[in-house]
């Protein structure tokens, strides 16, 4: 049987049990849709994933790009796939009518490309990136650089990247010292290098618009003096196309994503590297901070999608291939599908346990997204406390849990999931970029401790708090055993203790005290958002008037969570508040 | 040119295994069924889309009308194919058990005449029943020219006429015919240059693909603007008469046996004759 990539049924569960996507219609900017538009969507976007994007994943994988002449070259059948993805209209799915979207709920779109992703993530990732980029410029960028932009972007006509890494600066964009001189015609020129920029050349499309971070001649030093810029590779000059002076000096050799090149570039070798500034000066970070939670959500559904479509690569080969007898048979009897062994149920479940988990947060992170910005106005601010609050845990979560169910479905495969004849091994490989790219779990920790969580008094955690109450409340009421819901209450409730004196100890300018164990902080922020994120699946299948399959088996994913992994907070929470020293106290040359 | 393209939701072939069986074996239950149109009426569907476009130019030249009948829920299958590009859609509503293929051909009869169309182009069965038989009553009814399992067309007199290539057992068969027609086709319409409208450039080729073209947002959305006409059997003036009586259904028995691993050649050769008893 065909991978399904995604479980079509939890898709629908989550959209119409769990979130109520279509009372979202009722709301003016997506009033245009409705149940049918997003059925209609998810079907095209299933087929889309599974009939001709995921055949070409190992092709691709086998023969990544190629750079040649100072040109890269993307696999003979990228340009198909992309016209695919270009064409069904997912690169402005969410934006507004009048740059040419279709104001597709962020909570539908999530999980509709999620199957693209699972299908393919490097082809598209390069729509991903041409969203990100383009979006920057539609809310930043002046009605001239939206003219010159904007529109062949949303088409899929030009793609485009985000170019802020530098080689010296890693993930430190204070240290960065691309610049940018300020010319009479208003354009700048852009000189100075970048690492890792993803889809930065290729041969799928007419042209690629890098939105660059650089500093305007003079700026001052640090973050506050950075801003962005939009440098295409090709520049319109008398109605032609005309090199930009941005060069490919390299192709990274990568360990998965492999279809999408990632590219060391050069700006202004020659002096002749045109940007256009967008937004004002100096407010850079600013603004791509602004763009953050969207690019951050987008990492985590990449990370629940890969998961996802490994864990059906192990549950479809356990349930076929024959191995072994049954324990309680004492090795009598014909042999049995590896399903019948107790630890290969485990290992899958906890697979199920973690992608059902991602998906959810993924999904319920976007729908907090869509009405933090369209929601009644009233309501908003609550949802934006909340949608920032989950975004750290939304990024990472699937991206850490993942690679690890990612490498259970290489486990569950045996000598053959170490082979390059099955797939878990390359999903494995494309996992790992999501705990790395748009912010690593170091910083997306520092990001929910010394940030979020502390934001306001605390508030996004106490709003957090009662929606836990809500979800077990709404549990009790479909007649669902203590046992899911008492755990949950109680981890919360340490999550809320926790927090306090971590954030007493910063008010106390104990900073190292705080954030020591912020990873550790966002692992149990992570096990109790995920554990109510299971409550909720539990509480939608209790629900249903009857109970099959798919409802037993999330009843049972929400049970393991909670008996095998809420446990682990209390843990957590004591190296947090203790700070626990063995490797704060580590010298360097112990190591 | 105006196209009438009939196409029916059926249970996804690809979930088959869920199919049931009523009780008393009466009827088959469409409970908890996932439904997808028809892949034999996409493949029509598409072709008609092909006969009626500029594909270079991406502009539409000519109108499809899709028809569905059965139940209010087919109107989906209706705005998948509107979604692709089809101009508007009209839905009889009937019950699935009240139909067979003489009702669906006497619905369809009634709404060509109405129509008036150049062709109707049917897929050539159901993915469920099978039966292969709708598109060759309709032309009987409409006592219209009909080429069943069409490969390859071309239209000549600006569609007033038709080259038609048929796929057959035996080899290809190459017909002409007068609108207004009835074609069902095969998988080969699909291929990148099986159809030829006299609009689209000669050279211009479609993608390898084995269904119909894959719906964008943007036709979804318009897709809902689209005008869908409901009607009835009796709203049509069709007295159904049903040919087909269905007795009991029974699910085939599950498949048994394991896979063996034979030496020789000539083993396998005496095991085809002697067990399975297929040589």
């Amino acid at each position: 049987m065909a991978n399904p990539l995604l479980d079509d049924r939890l898709v629908q569960l989550l959209l119409e049990d769990v979130l109520d996507a279509e009372a979202l219609t009722a709301l003016p900017h997506f009033e245009d849709h409705g149940k049918e538009t997003f059925g209609l969507y998810l079907d095209a976007c299933r087929r889309l994933g599974r009939e001709v994007l995921f055949p070409t994943l190992r092709p691709m994988d086998l023969e990544p790009p190629v750079f040649e002449k100072g040109r890269v070259r993307l696999h003979p059948s990228f340009r198909e796939a992309f016209g695919h993805v270009r064409e069904l209209g997912a690169i402005s799915a969410t934006r507004p009518a009048e740059v040419g979207g279709q104001q597709l709920p962020l909570t539908v779109a999530t999980l509709a490309h999620a199957y693209l992703m699972a299908g393919n993530l490097g082809v598209v990732g390069l729509a991903w990136l041409t969203t990100g980029a383009a979006h920057l410029v539609e809310a930043f960028g002046s009605d001239d650089v939206k003219a010159r932009f904007l529109g062949k972007m949303y088409e899929g006509q030009w793609t485009g990247t985000m170019a802020l890494t530098e080689p010296q600066a890693g993930s430190s964009l204070a240290d960065i010292t691309s610049s940018a001189t300020p010319r009479e015609d208003g354009t700048y020129r852009i000189r100075g290098a970048k690492i890792f920029i993803s889809g930065a050349d290729h041969d799928v499309a007419e042209n690629v618009v890098n939105l660059v971070l650089a500093r305007i001649d003079g700026a001052p030093a640090g973050t506050k003096g950075i801003s962005l810029f939009a440098v295409p590779r090709l520049r319109e000059e008398d109605g032609a196309l005309v090199s930009n002076d941005v060069q490919v000096t390299g192709v990274i050799h990568k360990i998965g994503w492999k279809a999408l090149p990632s590219l060391a570039l050069g700006f202004g070798d020659r002096n002749d590297c045109h940007g256009w500034l967008v937004g004002a000066p100096h407010q850079g970070l600013r603004m791509m901070f602004q763009m953050m939670n969207e690019a951050r959500i987008g990492v985590g559904v990449n990370a629940a999608a890969t998961a996802s479509a490994g864990y059906h690569e192990a549950r479809l080969y356990a349930l076929e291939r024959t191995q072994g007898r049954a324990l309680e048979a004492r090795g009598a009897g014909e042999p049995v599908p590896l399903v019948a062994h107790p630890d290969v149920r485990r290992m899958l479940l906890r697979q199920k346990a973690i992608v059902d988990g991602s998906l959810a947060l993924a999904a319920t992170t976007a729908h907090h997204a869509d009405l933090a910005e369209h929601g009644p106005e009233d309501a908003r601010a609550h949802h934006q406390l909340l949608l920032d609050l989950l975004t750290p845990v939304t990024k990472t979560f699937p991206a850490e849990f993942g690679f690890e169910a990612n490498a259970l479905a290489v486990q569950v495969l045996g000598g053959y999931g170490y082979t390059s004849e099955y797939l878990p091994e390359l999903f494995l490989r494309d996992q790992k970029l999501n705990t790395i790219h748009e912010g690593t779990t170091g910083i997306q920790s520092l990001d929910l401790l010394g940030r979020k969580a502390m934001a306001r008094g605390g508030a996004a955690l106490q709003a957090l708090g009662a929606e836990i109450q809500q979800a077990i409340a709404a549990a009790d009421a479909a007649g669902l055993d203590d046992a899911l819901r008492a755990p949950l209450s109680k981890a919360m409730v340490r999550l809320g203790k926790t927090s306090m004196a971590l954030g007493q100890k910063g008010l106390a300018g104990d900073t190292l005290g705080m954030l020591g164990h912020s990873v550790d902080y966002l692992t149990m922020t992570s096990l109790v958002v995920v554990a109510w994120q299971h409550l909720r699946l539990a509480t939608a299948a209790a629900m249903r008037p009857s109970r099959g399959d798919f409802e037993e088996g999330l009843l049972r994913s929400a049970r393991y969570w909670m008996a095998t992994e809420l446990p682990r907070v209390e843990h957590l929470a004591q190296l947090c508040e203790t700070n626990e020293p063995s490797y704060l106290e580590m010298e360097p040359d112990w190591f | 040119m105006k196209i009438l393209v009939p196409v029916k939701r059926v249970a996804d072939p690809d979930n088959a295994n869920k199919v049931k069986v009523s009780d008393d074996g009466s009827r088959v239950t469409s409970d908890g069924l996932e439904w997808k149109m028809n892949p034999f009426d996409e493949w029509s569907l598409e072709a008609a889309l092909r006969l009626t476009e500029d594909a270079g130019a991406k502009k539409r030249v000519g109108e499809v009308v899709l028809v569905s009948i059965g139940p209010k829920d087919e109107v989906q299958t209706i705005r998948q194919g509107l979604a692709m590009g089809d101009e508007r859609g009209i839905l009889v509503e009937a019950e699935d058990d009240d139909l067979d293929s003489h009702v669906v051909a006497q619905v369809l009869e009634a709404i060509a005449k109405k129509e008036e169309p150049d062709v109707v182009f049917l897929g050539k069965q159901s993915a469920d029943g099978d039966s292969n038989v709708a598109g060759t009553k309709l032309a009987d009814f409409l006592d219209w020219p009909l080429v069943n399992y069409a490969m390859h067309i071309a239209t000549d007199d600006e569609g007033k006429t038709f080259t038609v290539k048929r796929e057959l057992d035996v080899g290809q068969q190459t017909l002409k015919v007068t609108a207004p027609c009835v074609f069902t086709a095969s998988d080969r319409i699909l291929q990148p240059q099986a159809i030829k409208n006299g609009v689209t450039a000669d050279d211009f080729a479609y993608p390898e693909s084995d269904g119909g073209r894959y719906a964008s947002l943007k036709g979804i959305m318009q897709a809902k603007k689209k005008p869908v006409e409901e009607t009835t059997l009796e709203g049509l003036g069709v007295t159904p008469t049903r040919v087909n009586a269905y007795g009991s259904f029974t699910l085939p028995a599950a498949r048994t046996g394991s896979t063996v691993f034979l030496e020789t050649v000539e083993e396998l050769v005496e095991k085809l004759q002697t067990e399975a008893k297929v040589l």
